[in-house]
């Protein structure tokens, strides 16, 4: 009986494993599985022998059947899956076609490069504050300490209105007016569009955007305009950082310097991007000068305080490898889908 | 300007590089824009030039010396003057200003304009080319050689920066000189030419019959030097900087005097520059120097004193800079320094000052004389930055504020702007960032009529460019062009929007009312690829860009939004909608009018949005309250009605009838499908199939519930609208 128990197990297997199609699968199970099958028969056969053999007989014959039904589950399996492959031939797509997705877009150059420097002085505790594009004179010039009538004011190549509107040629004049409606102290930076009367080309324009911070409170000093430029600067443009300050003239800031970071292009060796100075120059910096305070109403003995201006065009240009100012006011979708 | 090294040299004892001294002046406050490598027309000479950009407060550096002393005192080296002889001089400090003195007359008329004139009489000159080493300097300098007694003069301006004039004395009509100011109408003929019409603002040197020369700004054809010139009236003059920097720039005429009477010239320089400048002319020119020299003015210049407290600058500064440092470094300018201890610490004892260390001798106070040179240093502030130039922007400490005075965050209404700019850039349309001016012309190309808001315009008066006059009142016409410029480079897909500002006049008194606009313009597809897609799938149409309006309406949390036929200038008639919030009118939404389409050369009608985004946003949360999912289940019926196809049975019309009569369950009415079919249902009828939700909070509805909802709404939809109603 065992003997023949093994001989049907072994003919068995070799029928479900070499079963070519669904249907003869089917038919070996009839045979061996069904439920007049062969195992049944064998089963039946155990009446037949001694009473204290029958528990192991019994046992290797469940063993058998579970061993051949999970033979006959995988063969299944796998003739089906077969079965969904030979579909292919017939039921199939083109993947290679384009996809059809709505597109979407992302922030225009100059927005971004500004999102990520207001990033940063977030995270320092600045607030952002806007202001008007039209200001008067008194903006304009006059608070921000520029003697009347001054070759200081020919550099700003100011659009004007009337005598006493003007075009801010500069976020500055935002400066007086966070001042004017806030005590001390204050952690401001301020985006916008400034105008200046240049020709239109590749590096000038007549609408551009600055970023203008402003800090004043108890003991601020130069040390921390520098410290502060240096954590923007590293921000924007990687640990390895560094700045540079040199001497320059703003009417409403004293003592003035004009900042720059090292090239991030050459690492400060000197390239094209950076004219083989090895810096890049960001913008106008310095101390906010006791008669700003002043006209403001600050106790100019007790507040000191920096402020600086940062020119975002420049820094959009050399950060994406945009070669002309134009191109970011083009409204050109072939540029504005690359970002 | 132009600095030739070895010029510089003369007055600078070290032997540093150009490149390494260009270096040092652009760190310390002179910026060097380029160090050039000059060689002269007749090639016999060569030299480098540094090329510097002088700030418009620093006028003292607009010369050789001025140069050379600066660059001393950061090089901690020598620095020599040239060598001069002040002659005998008549009478200063005169009350009346005016003075005889030989053959000579001067009278200054106008004290305001200018305080102080010297001059110098020389006889007997040879006027005739200056030797090779002048002429080779002027050229290094970018002058033009002239003849050796003008070139003297312009070598004086450039040397110390004393603008000088050389009249022929001879033509002076009684040798008389009268500073005063012109008359109007009064006519000048200056050295480049050209007639000048001169006005009440004009400061001039005249003779008793008229104007000889524009005060610092340029001399006149009639008195100048000529070939036979043989006697010079040499005028060394001081100038106020303001009536100078008027005339020049009304006549358009900045010359190498007024550059620098602009910015300042040392009203103690006259009396230098005309000694210096006779001793050239005698070198080259022969002659001699005929009686004393005569000084017009009725006050003395005097050196200003500034008090200053050492533990001030190391406040300002956050530096550690000891009294004996700082003194050295005024010093090292020239600045006279007088040192007093305090008995009691002034104004620093208040407990809000840092802690000062002890070599900052807080207890000190310092005089500075501050020489007549530097007009721009008036107070205490001025020589702490003079100090921190000296020393080195570059050697004071870096630190960051030790206050904080909280976090950072963005406003309400800054982090809505951000959220609607990534609304509709997910929805694919690009950010466009236009010039803020416009012309007239874009309102007449978008039609707009002469009454409308959008023509109360501010106009520039010097504006950049033509088109260019008006400051924007909308930011159709941007985009507009933006697409227009696309389509020209045939690009077919076209999905811009701009958050940007539009200014509205409110006339000469007050600022414009600067209001924001999100606007945007849609034309072609919005898809990756479009291949067998059917049309309306295909194309930004107006329902398109309608439904990313109400995709930003719901972003920002609008609750009640909604649209109605409208008319827009620019838009079509037929297809523009008014957007409604809370019952406030916040924008449009239409295609663009055919008028409008053609005028910007557009292949077929792009959609255009612009709505006043800052009413948009007063009606905007920044978050939503949370509203719990519905448990029962829905009960939904689908109902189409077929109406008139008119503006009385719009699809608002429609569901606006079937929620005021659905009942306390009805929870949505949408519409699915709408088609027309004139075999079918009739002329100017329409079918329009909409969804009826209905759900109780707490259980599930009974079917009689329902049709007793459905039944009420479609009665009313009967009796109101006249609807044909079929139910699946
Ligand atoms: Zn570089």
């Amino acid at each position: 009986m065992e003997n023949r128990l093994r001989d049907m197990a072994e003919a068995a297997r070799k029928a479900l494993r070499e079963a070519t199609s669904l249907d003869e699968l089917e038919e070996a199970r009839i045979k061996y599985l069904g439920r007049s099958g062969l195992l049944r028969e064998i089963q039946q056969g155990i009446r037949d022998i001694a009473e204290e053999l029958r528990p192991q007989v019994g046992r290797m014959i469940n063993e058998t059947r579970n061993e051949l039904e999970r033979l006959l589950e995988k063969r299944r399996e796998a003739l089906e899956a077969g079965r969904v492959h030979e579909r292919a031939g017939t039921d199939r797509i083109d993947v290679t076609l384009p996809g059809r997705a709505q597109r979407v877009a992302g922030r225009h150059p100059l927005l971004a490069t500004l999102d990520d420097m207001l990033e940063i002085f977030l995270g320092l505790g600045y607030t952002i504050a806007e202001g008007p594009e039209v200001e008067t004179y008194y903006y304009g010039f006059e608070a921000l300490n520029y003697p009347a009538d001054h070759p200081a004011m020919d550099e700003q190549m100011t659009f004007y209105v009337t005598d006493d509107m003007l075009l801010r040629s500069q976020t500055s004049t935002v400066q007086i007016r966070v001042m004017e409606r806030t005590k001390p102290p204050v952690r401001v930076v301020v985006p916008g569009r400034c105008f200046r009367r240049d020709t239109l080309d590749a590096t000038h324009s007549h609408t551009f955007h600055q970023l203008e911070g402003l800090c004043v409170d108890e003991g601020i000093t130069f040390a921390d305009l520098k410290g502060t430029l240096l954590a923007f600067a590293r921000g924007m443009f990687g640990e390895e950082a560094q700045v540079r300050f040199r001497p320059d003239f703003f009417p409403f800031t004293e003592p003035s310097a004009e900042f720059a970071v090292t090239c991030f292009v050459c690492s400060g060796e000197g390239c094209r991007v950076c004219s083989g100075t090895g810096w890049i120059e960001l913008g106008g910096a310095g101390m906010v000068d006791p008669n700003v305070l002043e006209g403001v109403g600050y106790d100019t003995e007790r507040y000191t305080g920096f402020a600086f201006g940062v020119g975002i065009e420049r820094f959009a240009m050399n950060r994406y490898g945009i070669p002309d100012m134009r191109l970011l006011y083009s409204g050109d979708m072939r540029l504005l889908r690359q970002f | 300007m132009r600095v030739p090294y070895t010029w510089l040299l003369e007055y600078l004892k070290t032997e540093i590089p150009a490149e390494e001294l260009a270096e040092v002046l652009t760190m310390g406050g002179l910026e060097v824009e380029e160090v050039e490598e000059w060689t002269s027309a007749d090639g016999e000479a060569t030299d480098q030039v540094l090329l510097t950009s002088v700030t418009s407060n620093r006028g003292d550096l607009l010369s050789m010396v001025g140069v050379a002393r600066h660059a001393a005192a950061l090089l901690d080296c020598e620095f020599e003057m040239p060598d001069y002889h002040i002659p005998a001089i008549e009478n200063p400090n005169r009350a009346d200003a005016d003075l005889t003195q030989g053959d000579s007359r001067i009278t200054i008329e106008d004290h305001e304009g200018c305080p102080r004139y010297s001059a110098l009489r020389l006889v007997g000159v040879e006027v005739r080319e200056s030797p090779q080493w002048m002429r080779h300097r002027l050229e290094a300098a970018g002058v033009r050689p002239i003849n050796n007694v003008v070139d003297a003069t312009n070598y004086v301006l450039w040397e110390l920066g004393q603008p000088l004039h050389a009249f022929d004395h001879k033509l002076l009509v009684d040798g008389h000189i009268i500073v005063r100011r012109a008359e109007p109408g009064e006519k000048l003929v200056t050295i480049d030419g050209v007639t000048r019409e001169l006005t009440r603002d004009d400061l001039v040197i005249a003779d008793p019959k008229g104007p000889v020369a524009l005060a610092g700004v340029m001399g006149g054809t009639d008195t100048e030097m000529r070939d036979r010139t043989k006697n010079v009236l040499l005028e060394s003059a001081h100038f106020n900087p303001t009536m100078i920097r008027r005339t020049a720039q009304r006549l358009g005429l900045s010359t190498e005097a007024s550059y620098r009477f602009e910015r300042h010239v040392d009203p103690n320089l006259t009396l230098p520059g005309m000694a210096r400048a006779a001793k050239l002319i005698e070198q080259m020119a022969g002659g001699d120097v005929a009686g004393p020299a005569m000084d017009v003015r009725r006050e003395e210049f005097a050196p200003r004193s500034i008090e200053m407290r050492p533990a001030r600058t190391n406040y300002v500064l956050g530096t550690e800079l000891p009294t004996d440092e700082q003194v050295e470094l005024l010093e090292r300018i020239e600045f006279e320094v007088k040192r007093e201890k305090l008995e009691q610490p002034e104004g620093l004892e208040q407990a809000w000052l840092r802690p000062v260390p002890e070599s900052a001798q807080a207890a000190e106070r310092l005089t500075v004389r501050v020489p007549t040179s530097r007009p721009d240093i008036e107070r205490e502030i001025d020589l702490i930055e003079e100090i921190a130039i000296i020393h080195g922007y570059n050697n004071i400490p870096t630190t960051l504020p030790v206050n904080t005075s909280g976090a950072g965050t963005r406003t309400r209404l800054q982090k809505l702007e951000q959220r609607a700019s990534e609304v509709m850039r997910a929805a694919g349309l690009c950010e466009n960032i236009s010039y803020s001016m416009m012309g007239s012309r874009d309102l007449d190309f978008l039609c707009i009529p002469e009454d409308a808001r959008e023509r109360e315009t501010l106009c520039l008066r010097d504006p950049a460019a033509e088109n260019q006059e008006l400051m924007r009142t909308t930011l159709l016409p941007g985009l507009l062009s933006a697409a227009q410029r696309n389509v020209h480079q045939r690009v077919e897909d076209v999905a811009l929007f701009e958050i940007g500002r539009v200014f509205i006049d409110r006339g000469e008194l007050q600022l414009p009312a600067e209001e924001k606009r999100l606007s945007a313009i849609t034309l072609g597809s919005a898809r990756t690829s479009t291949w067998n897609l059917p049309d309306q799938y295909e194309k930004m149409d107006f329902f398109w860009l309608k439904g990313v309006i109400e995709q930003l309406l719901e972003r920002l949390h609008i609750k009640d939004a909604s649209f109605e036929r409208a008319e827009h200038p620019s838009m079509h008639p037929g297809r523009t909608a008014r957007i409604i919030v809370d019952g406030e009118a916040v924008g449009y939404i239409g295609e663009a009018a055919p008028d409008v389409q053609k005028t910007y050369d557009l292949p077929e009608p792009a959609v255009l949005v612009e709505i006043d985004f800052d009413t948009l946003l007063d009606h905007a949360h920044l978050l939503a309250q949370y509203e719990p999912q519905p448990r029962m289940p829905a009960a939904i019926r689908d109902v189409a009605l077929v109406v008139n196809d008119d503006e009385k049975h719009t699809a608002a019309r429609l569901v606006n009838v079937a929620e005021q009569h659905g009942g306390e369950f009805l929870q949505e009415v949408r519409v699915f499908d709408v088609y027309t079919d004139a075999e079918r249902l009739g002329e100017n009828r329409k079918s329009v199939a909409m969804r009826l939700t209905f759900r109780h909070p707490e259980r599930t509805l009974r079917d009689e519930e329902v049709d007793e909802a459905v039944n009420r709404i479609t009665n009313q939809l009967r009796r109101k609208l006249g609807a044909e109603v079929r139910t699946w």
